[in-house]
């Protein structure tokens, strides 16, 4: 019997300005593989399935396990993360491409900062720096534990930003995950010391009103993130904010 | 080797924005346009559609209605202000706001984006539909604000065209079904239902509302073609 293959498919440029070109590969099938284990045999031995000597493929990867957030591509035309994409489950040619909302560095691999940016634009952070020990933190009781834990594990992958139709060069929108970073560092009993500036953040342009509502983001998130009711409640805080702000001035 | 002639890092296209934090006013547009769905346009949606159940009772209880509502105070102004210009700019705005999406609904092809998609066609057919409806039914042909009792031929001999009564027929199904998905888009976006079992549930009362809303709507475009008043003359109250 013949050695049992698996054949990919991957979209591949020299850089930012190269054409894009199809390669097609035919590996060796190993049990329990995934994309990125297949993209580390191809970088093994680069040679196309007719033959042709080529470059290793370039992508981003680190953890193996989901949650260094690194990895997101386009597996089979949807974006998901290359190391939890199990080869097995797949339906072949394996189609790979790069996510298509970020500027292009090389092959598989883009430039993800503007998510960054993003961060630091709404101070997703809990402010902790001082000249003295500021002593322990206040207590995050259970309750709160709850609400905020899954918000925590977001892994900045960008899926939820590539999956959303509002999220591109036309909106500038700052998608859901920096809104549900917004609404983690929002309440957390220190953090929340930047909860208005954060929301006024979030009311400029691009902010949480380019949302549609399309729901993609919540469906696409590999850490299962409740991004929608995030976007709803950060939605009204935003709103709530304003509307006070205006009372006030 | 990178050298300073031939640096390592490639010049990157430009991608997506950072957020604008706190700059800029699309905020206070987006909310208008939102707000605008609801009050007036979908209050005078119901409105409208009520006024036009009268037909079902004939000709004269549909004049009576049509006469009602000309003689509110400051009527034309209340036209323009609650109607006419709040519809204006929820349709456009809501049309710059579709052109600035990127539907990927053949990629990702989940519910949620299929209504985001299905609520971008039904206000494109609501807004060809209504320009010409209130172009033909309220500035051109016979004027009803002073001829009142005209309303119920003039619709009729509208709605003797198969093909019109068909435009009215879809229109009628667009527009509740905007409307009705309209309001669960408030609820979720505006915060009142940020819950995930709320959102579902009051998923199934805009769906009642929505099958509710049409059933009315198209009640009221039979009273003018079924059998109940065929060729009805102009009544004289
Ligand atoms: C019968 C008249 C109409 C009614 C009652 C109505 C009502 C509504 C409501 C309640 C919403 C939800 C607001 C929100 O998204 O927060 C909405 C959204 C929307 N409407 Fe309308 N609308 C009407 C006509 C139109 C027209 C003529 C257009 C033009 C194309 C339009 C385009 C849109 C769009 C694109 C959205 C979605 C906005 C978003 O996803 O952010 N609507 N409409
Ligand atoms: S709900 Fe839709 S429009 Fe809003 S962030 Fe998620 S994917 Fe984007
Ligand atoms: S919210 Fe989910 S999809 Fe978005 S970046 Fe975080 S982990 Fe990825
Ligand atoms: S390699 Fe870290 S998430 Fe895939």
């Amino acid at each position: 019997m013949a050695e049992r293959t698996v054949i990919f498919e991957i979209k591949r440029q020299a850089n930012p300005d190269a054409p894009a070109v199809w390669e097609r590969f035919e590996i060796p099938w190993r049990h329990g593989m995934n994309v990125i284990s297949a993209l580390m045999d191809i970088a093994g031995n680069p040679v196309t399935a007719d033959g042709r000597q080529t470059t290793p493929i370039t992508y981003d990867s680190n953890c193996l396990e989901e949650i260094c957030g690194s990895c997101a591509m386009l597996i089979n035309g949807k974006a998901r993360m290359a190391c939890s994409a199990l080869i097995d489950n797949l339906e072949q040619p394996i189609r790979i491409e790069p996510l298509t909302k970020f500027p292009l560095v090389r092959d598989l691999q883009v430039d993800r900062s503007v998510l960054f940016e993003n961060l630091k634009r709404v101070k997703a952070w809990v402010p902790i720096d001082g000249t003295y020990d500021l002593g322990p933190g206040p207590r995050v009781y259970p309750q709160q534990q709850e609400t905020n834990y899954p918000l925590s594990n977001c892994i900045s992958c960008t899926c939820c930003m590539e999956v959303c139709p509002q999220f591109n060069v036309e909106t500038g929108f700052v998608g859901a995950a920096t809104i549900a970073q917004v609404k983690l560092f929002n309440n957390h009993p220190t953090g929340k010391v930047f909860k208005e500036e954060r929301l006024r953040a979030l009311a400029g342009d691009g902010g949480v009103q380019e949302c549609g509502y399309a729901q993609n983001c919540v469906e696409a998130c590999p850490k299962q993130l409740p991004l929608t009711t995030a976007i709803s409640d950060i939605g009204r805080d935003v709103v709530v904010q304003k509307v006070q702000d205006w009372l006030r001035s | 080797m990178a050298t300073v002639e031939s640096p390592a890092s490639p010049q990157l296209r430009s991608g997506v924005e950072p957020l604008r934090a706190g700059q800029g006013s699309s905020f206070i547009w987006r909310k208008l346009h939102s707000l605008l769905g609801i009050v007036p346009i979908g209050a005078f949606l119901l409105e409208h559609l009520l006024s036009n159940y009268e037909a079902l009772k004939g000709p004269l209880a549909y004049g009576n209605q049509v006469k009602f509502l000309n003689s509110l105070p400051m009527v034309r102004v209340l036209e323009w202000v609650f109607i006419f210009l709040p519809l204006l700019y929820h349709g456009l705005y809501g049309f710059y706001i579709w052109l600035r999406g990127k539907s990927n609904v053949v990629y990702y092809p989940w519910a949620g984006n299929w209504m985001y998609t299905i609520q971008r066609y039904t206000g494109l057919i609501a807004l060809a539909y209504i320009i010409q409806h209130v172009w033909r039914q309220r500035f051109t042909g016979v004027m009803l604000p002073e001829n009142p009792y005209y309303a119920f031929h003039k619709v009729q001999v509208e709605l003797s065209n198969p093909w019109m009564l068909a435009i009215y027929v879809i229109a009628m199904i667009a527009i509740c079904w905007h409307f009705a998905y309209g309001v669960w888009l408030f609820a979720a976006k505006w915060g009142i239902t940020p819950g995930v079992n709320a959102r579902r549930r009051f998923g199934y009362v805009c769906i009642a509302l929505g099958i509710g809303l049409a059933c009315l709507g198209l009640a009221g475009i039979f009273a003018f073609v079924g059998p109940w008043y065929p060729s009805a003359p102009i009544p004289t109250p």
